[in-house]
């Protein structure tokens, strides 16, 4: 884990001939472990592409990624089970937290570890840890209907990084939320990922939030184009 | 392992129970047709066992007496019981009418029986009050389906009955209660005129010159008496001697008397197999309907619940969730609501079946076959709604 995440020339083409749309035309990308990226760009520009290939949710046509020492993808190749892989090394955050309603806190946040085959019990403890962490643990047991919409995502960026990943994509996780709590979000995340040492991709069109990266990736038309030493995060 | 459909099921608890109310009422209306089905067939059995006979002796060629008419002199049964093997031979006559009673109609089986013979078949077997009948005129014993009591008097065509024994489970294979009366009054019953309509016979018979010639006026009155009179009854009912077998004793009755019989299992496939085999059809076609319509239901209340949760099965699939985990989440959702139907279903069933004006008859085994019918209907239902969640995107958690 000791790279966090780089992708390497990403190309992602949707069609073929005449019709084919090129979505990414060499992407290069690289966040390390324990560093908070944001990826902002204009509608249109491959932002939720290059999101759902760095989530191993589609494959690219060609390129190169890795998760720590691990190859995802190599042009051609790509690991057989990118189900295991999204369960167990990459975290997702989303613009609504999309928690379970008919799960309490406690098992929205332990779901993933249960299903991988941990005892709930067990479980249960860790995600109590990470609920103490990111002071929601007073909602354990409140269904998400009950929670604000601030703390609704904090329960999902607990969830997120239950399994450890060493990866975290965040897709516009402030939207919904207004000025202060958006950046209480971000200071959390940059307090994850410096605590577990994550690497995590945040997503988002929120001028509120954009000044707070350290290093800054601009999408247009299906390329990167990296900016940093902006600001130091929110305090 | 943490079960994601049974949360879901307490989660949206009032969903599921009210839907499962909505379905058990279906299902318990399933499982009374097939009640319905048992009770014709109950009934039927009954029927003979009550009737305490081992041989039925009809009319030769019919298939009677419960299914066709069927007509043989009533000196027949002293033939018969000189018969090898014959141990006890009694004539009777069936008839369904109706009969006004207290301001209401009751549909009976009017039985004629030899009066003052105790363990003769025909004869009612148990009786849960009174007496059997001892008077060759004018008693009746009822079975207690047909409401009346004890010293009640009914009107059975011209004459009045009173009623001095009751009896239960005595029905026709139709299910109408049983009415017991003395042999010559239902042989009288079945064939008696009113007075217009004998008085009118007897002048078309004095008229016509073949029956009345001039010159012999006995034969008109011989003819005349023949006619208001009748020597006919539907069956002979026949108890075996022991050491004998019903075939053994019921081919030299058709070979010498020249009649038709029927042994017990005979007449059991003429009662299920024919008589009532095209009520058992329509009772199969409802519950193929009811079934297909059930299958329906579940379905399209199952598809609709996972579809009212695209995005959350979308997280699911995208934090890594296997398709079998989602799968056999909605197969618990489907069979959960098929548990729920089903209970609600055999309570509704067992609660208004004594209800039905006809015998009800739900059975153990039934019950768990439609069980086991309605989670197959279920897990069919379910895979609408399976095939729709595996098709789900999980890069629709993902905006854009």
């Amino acid at each position: 884990m000791a790279d966090g995440i780089r992708i390497e020339n990403l190309v992602k083409t949707y069609g073929e001939g005449e019709t084919a749309v090129h979505a990414l035309q060499g992407v290069d990308m690289h966040v390390g472990p324990g560093e908070v990226v944001g990826l902002i760009g204009p509608s249109g520009s491959g932002k939720s592409t290059l999101l759902k290939c760095l989530g191993a949710v589609i494959e690219p046509t060609s390129g190169r990624m890795t998760i720590g020492e691990q190859t995802i993808y190599d042009n051609e190749w790509k690991i057989p089970d990118l189900r295991a892989l999204r369960r167990d090394r990459i975290g997702f955050i989303f613009q609504s937290p999309y928690l379970i309603p008919f799960l309490d806190v406690t098992d929205n946040v332990a779901l993933l570890p249960m299903l991988a085959g941990v005892t709930n019990a067990k479980a249960r403890a860790h995600a109590v840890e990470l609920l103490t962490a990111l002071d929601v643990a007073h909602r354990a047991k409140a269904m998400p209907s009950q929670l604000s919409g601030g703390e609704q995502q904090r329960v999902a960026i607990a969830r997120a990084l239950v399994s450890r990943p060493p990866v975290i994509l965040a897709d516009e996780p402030t939207a919904p939320l207004d000025g202060e709590r958006a950046l209480a979000v971000v200071k959390i995340l940059n307090d994850m990922a410096a605590r577990y040492q994550t690497a995590i991709i945040i997503v988002t069109h929120d001028e509120k939030i954009i000044p707070t990266f350290k290093r800054l990736y601009h999408i247009r038309d299906g390329r990167t184009h990296e900016e940093g030493g902006r600001v130091e995060p929110a305090s | 392992m943490i079960s994601l459909a049974g949360r879901d099921i307490l989660h949206s608890w009032g969903k599921f129970v009210f839907t499962g109310i909505g379905l058990g009422l279906l299902i318990g209306v399933t499982l009374t047709m097939a009640g319905v089905y048992r009770g014709m067939v109950d009934d039927a059995q009954a029927m003979l066992d009550n009737s305490g006979a081992d041989l039925w002796v009809v009319q030769r060629n019919t298939l009677g007496p419960y299914a066709e008419p069927s007509s043989i002199n009533d000196d027949v049964d002293r033939s018969i019981r000189a018969m090898p093997g014959v141990a006890r031979a009694a004539n009777v006559t069936y008839l369904t009418m109706q009969i006004g009673h207290a301001g209401r109609d009751v549909r009976v089986m009017v039985v004629g029986i030899k009066a003052a013979s105790p363990g003769e078949p025909g004869q009612p077997p148990h009786l849960i009050a009174g007496r059997q009948i001892v008077r060759a005129h004018y008693e009746a014993v009822a079975d207690v389906k047909t409401g009346f009591r004890l010293g009640d008097v009914v009107q059975v065509r011209r004459n009045r009955y009173k009623v001095v024994g009751l009896t239960s489970r005595m029905v026709s294979s139709g299910g109408d209660p049983m009415l017991f009366i003395p042999l010559k009054d239902a042989q009288q019953a079945q064939f008696l005129k009113d007075s217009d309509a004998i008085v009118r016979q007897r002048a078309r018979t004095a008229r016509n010159p073949a029956l009345n010639p001039p010159g012999n006026p006995g034969m008109v009155d011989a003819v005349t008496a023949s006619q208001t009179s009748n020597p006919y009854v539907n069956a002979v009912l026949v108890q075996i001697k022991e050491g004998f077998s019903p075939d053994q004793v019921a081919e030299p009755i058709r070979r010498w008397q020249r009649l038709t019989v029927y042994t017990r299992a005979e007449m059991e496939e003429i009662l299920v197999d024919k008589l009532i085999a095209t009520s058992a059809r329509q009772i199969g076609m409802f519950l193929v309907i009811l079934s297909i319509v059930s299958a329906a239901i579940v379905a399209f209340i199952i598809y609709t619940l996972t579809m009212g949760k695209i995005r959350e099965i979308a997280v699911l699939k995208l934090i890594g969730t296997r398709n079998r985990t989602i799968s056999f989440m909605i197969l618990q959702q489907a069979l959960g609501l098929g548990l729920i139907g089903f209970v609600v279903g055999k309570i509704a069933a067992t609660a208004w079946a004594p209800i039905f004006p006809k015998y009800v008859l739900l059975l153990s085994s039934d019950s768990v076959r439609g069980f086991i019918a309605v989670m197959v209907i279920c897990a069919i239902a379910s895979l609408l709604a399976i095939r729709a969640a595996l098709r789900i995107d999980p890069a629709e958690a993902i905006g854009g």
